[in-house]
């Protein structure tokens, strides 16, 4: 929906037509007072026309030549932030990968040649077990109990304190 | 709309000039400053009324025309691309001005009767002494008569008047609707008649 404004404006540069044109006329209330201001507006547009020629641009050569020189001075300060940003940064995502990747392979590598060495030697040859840690209180409140056993020789300690007395279920068989 | 083109020039099709300039061809890029400069300068002169300003604001221009020219699709021609950056270059600048408040607005209108009438800046060299100070006066009188209209009013104005734009192009300079164009163009209009019309009714 146009509004007056531009159906006038319209109706001015005679950019109105058919059903349109009519329509705007019919509904102007003194057609001829419009048909002044419509020439009104032409001679306005004639009146700039003439008396605004086209103003020549002085020292053409040399607006070329600053312009060559704000181009390339353009260049100069677009290239070091192209090859600032073409250079990777310090710590990128891919290369903190691969040092992690690697960092944790090199700490399995050490840390099974550590603890291959280390197993067999620093092992004990008893393997100490704590079996049945909670003695009856009734037999002794301060009572604990425990067994050693060397796997090799299929022997086992049981080594008991606080008891006042050995129960008769530990009793050797 | 016109352009410049020399017969020569003119075998270079406008795009392929651009595609030139879009590949860093800066010898392609002078030939389009070659074609447009004058009307460019011509357009903002217009509407700063000063050859400096003017001067260096199609500078601006052209400068921020080779930067973004990357960017340009062809959906339009390349003048009405152009012609939106310097409207905008230009009513950035003005409204910067009008808040700045600095300077006289109509400088070269002043120092018109100081111009050499052996410089091509004047607009009919063969007018004789009297005439050339009437047609200073005249246009010293739009010119501080457009300066009282908004930017956006000036700059549709010129695009309509001057250089005899359609609304669609002067809707895609501006960034803006038809209608916008339209209903500016009747305000600016309006306004204009009020100011000038002892001088135009005259002619």
């Amino acid at each position: 929906m146009k509004t007056f404004e531009e159906k006038w404006t319209a109706w001015i540069d005679g950019e109105l037509s058919g059903a349109e044109l009519a329509e705007f006329e019919a509904a102007l209330p003194d057609r001829a007072a419009a048909e002044a201001e419509k020439g009104n507006a032409h001679k306005l547009g004639a009146f700039l026309k003439e008396n605004m020629p086209a103003r020549a641009m002085g020292n053409e050569e040399f607006f070329h030549h600053q312009l060559r020189q704000g181009i390339a001075a353009d260049a100069r300060t677009a290239a070091p932030e192209e090859s600032a940003a073409a250079r990777p940064a310090f710590w990128p995502i891919g290369r903190l990968v691969w040092v992690g990747a690697t960092s944790l392979a090199i700490f399995c590598v050490c840390a099974f040649f550590v603890m291959r060495e280390k197993a067999p030697t620093d092992q004990s040859q008893y393997l100490t077990q704590i079996l049945n840690a909670r003695v009856d209180p009734a037999l002794g409140p301060n009572a604990t109990i425990s067994m050693f056993e060397l796997k090799e020789d299929k022997v086992t300690v049981l080594w008991t304190e606080g008891l006042q007395s050995l129960p008769s279920e530990y009793a050797t068989k | 709309m016109h352009t410049e083109a020399t017969p020569a020039q003119a075998d270079v099709s406008e795009l392929d000039l651009v595609q030139k300039c879009q590949a860093g061809d800066t010898e392609a890029f002078d030939q389009l400053v070659s074609r447009y400069r004058t009307r460019v300068f011509g357009m903002i002169y217009n509407m700063v009324h000063n050859e400096q300003d003017a001067w260096d604001l199609a500078q601006d221009s052209f400068l921020k025309a080779w930067k973004s020219i990357g960017r340009f699709r062809g959906q339009s021609s390349f003048y009405t691309w152009m012609y939106r950056i310097v409207t905008n270059v230009t009513i950035d600048w003005l409204r910067k001005k009008q808040v700045k408040g600095s300077g006289a607005e109509f400088d070269d209108a002043i120092q018109m009767k100081d111009i050499d009438p052996a410089s091509r800046t004047v607009p009919k060299a063969d007018a004789l002494p009297h005439q050339r100070m009437e047609q200073g006066e005249v246009r010293a009188r739009i010119d501080e008569a457009i300066a009282q209209l908004s930017p956006e009013h000036r700059a549709v104005i010129l695009m309509k008047e001057i250089e005899e734009m359609q609304y669609h192009e002067i809707a895609e300079s501006l960034g803006c609707s038809i209608g916008t164009v339209m209903s500016r163009l009747f305000y600016a209009r309006k306004k204009l008649q009020g100011l000038l019309r002892d001088l135009y009714e005259n002619v």
